[in-house]
């Protein structure tokens, strides 16, 4: 007899009404029976899908099983890109992806956790960012641009650059640029430079919630103290944590979250931007999961207004970028394909990563595309790692690239 | 040269306050989504002994007592650089206060048989009792050092120096000797990723209550007649007064009624 783990008793609830009908693997509205779960169409097991997952909590649950590291890895193997829960046609549960986060929680308190994600979450403790990087660095990336310090001065708008774009030398250009077409824009905008920190919410995703709490205590206080009502981030993890996870923690407050997307697409709309100049180019776009169905099913289920996914405010932008045609991927919007990078897969599995990013450059190149757009800085690189390793020749963007581009 | 470190699992004390919750019914701390991790003078424990490892050729074992011990966090001591692991594990070795667990672990060195030098934190991360490290010493008869800043090797000696309130004193002592180290020594080295990789190929044994001279039915638990979160009062009273000095001098009066002046 294992030992047993004990679970939060409505996601026991949860694990059982699963009908193992592996529904949660396929999307079939809109597009026809294609597959969305990238675990299960790689390894081909029920195992490795949101049901299978149930079926391991609940026997967890009820000491039929130990938590082992085989176990550990099937969790973490999940890339939590939220495809299951959107699919899922059976069984009508608040938030599936909360049993996902629940067991990777109990992982993180027996110690079974990738060595990996053990790295990972070192560097965080001791540098505050998620690529192991000196914490005294993380200003670099904006140095010589003329902008506010928000923890020297008051602005209207604090915009979160996050981790990847802080560290990864290549993004810098375009946190930079995102911060120069808002200061056109007339927006009264600042950073934290040096002092900005992780958001927490790969931690969480992890099932390092304790860490996640920490963080968003100490970016709420930040923000509490330098006033600010409205941030803005080009970091899709970083929305997804912002409006969502420190929401559900009931520390957010009247917080207003926005992702650059959404309020690009808005300043474009007012007429504050203005985009005059011509792209040619035939692209198509890529829904980052963290700015469509991770911020979408938790809202909806609590009986309120969906929180807002971001699908057609980056549309709207290519869409008003002259000379620019959009094509579509057959699986988008909240069918749309994980790029494989998301829930720590990137740095635990990037073999697996990879392979799921692959998949997804296949598909655009399908629709004849020239370049796949994207807004999130973990797809873009985990695409431009793929590209690079099959010597692919589809070219990749982020968003404000193009709009750099336009202007 | 044998060393022998003594390692802890505790909660992680860096947690922030705001994950801990009580669970008064079951006398448990619940900590959700937060990881074990090594007790931190422990950990300076093992940095002591890589030093001197470093310097003399060594073999160093870290042993750790308790019941469903975290593997992977433990193997963060072979991935630092300890040679082997050995885990004490039985449900008998649950809730063991300071005395027990010095015996658990005074028996299992002598099992192991050579050793010439023990470490441990100066006390444990969790209960900051600090008993466990002396109390092995004098199960062992052997000599015991505490709060150790610096811990060097002198011809068949052990030198240290030893935290004292106003600096340190050196102290020397023959080997077998049992040092308890504090966080003055030094953070332990940083495990790179591929470290971590190899230390899976290290060697873990575990050994149960069984074989050991210890009697299961005699373990002294630490026990917990009440667990609870301290309730915070907090009064404000603004202090009147006509002008600064006015308000000063009643701020003092008032500090004096409460016997704080």
């Amino acid at each position: 007899m294992a030992s047993g783990i004990e679970l939060d008793k409505k996601l026991y609830t949860f694990s059982t009404r699963c009908i193992r009908c592996a529904g949660c693997t396929y999307s079939y509205r809109d597009v026809g029976f294609l597959p969305t779960c990238p675990i299960y169409k790689k390894f081909g097991f029920f195992t490795y899908s949101l049901g299978g997952m149930a079926q391991i909590g609940r026997a967890l649950y009820e000491g039929r099983l130990d938590l082992t590291e085989s176990v550990s890895e099937v969790f973490y193997h999940c890339t939590s890109c939220g495809a299951c829960a959107e699919v899922c046609g059976i069984v009508d549960f608040p938030d599936m992806m909360e049993l996902q986060h629940e067991l990777r929680a109990k992982c993180v308190e027996v110690g079974q956790v990738p060595i990996a994600h053990m790295i990972t979450i070192e560097g965080l403790k001791k540098d505050d960012n998620m690529m192991q990087k000196p914490k005294a660095e993380r200003g670099k990336w904006a140095e010589g641009l003329e902008v506010k310090d928000i923890t020297k001065e008051s602005a209207d708008v604090y915009y979160h650059a996050g981790c990847r774009y802080c560290f990864d030398e290549a993004l810098w250009p375009i946190a930079r640029s995102a911060v120069n077409l808002l200061k056109k824009a007339g927006v009264d905008v600042g950073i934290a430079g040096k002092d900005e920190t992780c958001c927490g919410g790969r931690a969480f995703e992890l099932g390092y919630q304790g860490e996640f709490i920490k963080y968003a205590e100490n970016n709420l206080e930040m923000l509490r103290t330098a006033g600010i009502k409205t941030l803005v981030t080009s970091c899709a993890d970083g929305y997804y944590a912002f409006k969502v996870l420190y929401d559900m923690s009931g520390k957010k407050g009247d917080l207003e979250v926005l992702h650059i997307t959404e309020y690009l697409a808005r300043l474009i709309k007012e007429g504050r931007l203005k985009l005059t100049k011509n792209v040619p180019l035939t692209v198509t776009y890529h829904d980052p999961c963290h700015l469509g169905r991770k911020v979408e099913p938790w809202i909806r289920h609590e009986g309120k207004l969906k929180a807002g996914e971001i699908y057609e405010p980056p549309r709207e932008i290519l869409n008003s970028i002259l000379g620019l045609k959009l094509v579509e991927m057959q699986r988008n919007r909240e069918n749309a394909w994980c790029c494989g990078a998301g829930g720590g897969v990137i740095d635990a599995y990037p073999d697996f990563a990879r392979w799921a990013a692959q998949e997804r450059i296949d598909e655009a190149k399908s629709t004849g595309a020239e370049a796949m757009v994207t807004a999130c800085p973990w797809c873009r690189g985990n695409f431009s790692d793929a590209l690079q390793e099959s010597n692919g020749k589809l070219k990749i963007y982020d968003i404000v690239e193009l709009v750099e581009q336009a202007l | 040269m044998n060393i022998v470190v003594c390692i802890k699992q505790v909660f992680d004390p860096e947690a922030p306050a705001s994950a801990y919750k009580i669970d008064a019914d079951a006398k448990r701390v619940v900590l959700k989504g937060v990881p074990p991790v090594l007790s931190s003078f422990d950990e300076n424990a093992l940095e002591a002994a890589l030093r001197i490892r470093d310097a003399h050729e060594s073999k160093i074992t870290v042993i750790s007592a308790g019941r469903n011990l975290s593997r992977p966090v433990l193997m963060k001591s072979l991935a630092a650089g300890a040679d082997e692991l050995l885990l004490l594990e039985d449900s008998a070795f649950e809730d063991m206060d300071s005395y027990a667990t010095a015996d658990t672990l005074a028996s299992a060195i002598s099992k192991l048989g050579q050793y010439d030098l023990i470490l441990t934190g100066r006390q444990a991360a969790d209960s900051n009792a600090g008993v466990v490290g002396s109390g092995i010493a004098e199960i062992l008869d052997i000599p015991c050092i505490t709060v150790a800043r610096k811990v060097e090797l002198d011809d068949g000696k052990v030198r240290v120096e030893r935290v004292i309130s106003d600096g340190y004193e050196v102290v020397e002592a023959p080997l077998p000797c049992l040092i308890t180290v504090g966080n003055e020594l030094g953070e332990l080295r940083y495990a790179t990723m591929q470290e971590l990789v190899a230390s899976r190929k290290k060697p873990i044994t575990t050994w149960s209550a069984q074989g050991l001279e210890v009697d299961p039915s005699q373990v002294r638990r630490a026990g917990l007649p009440k667990l609870f979160i301290p309730q915070k009062e907090s009064r404000c009273e603004m202090i009147e007064g006509e002008t600064l000095e006015e308000m000063g001098a009643n701020l003092a009066l008032k500090l004096r009624e409460a016997r704080i002046l």
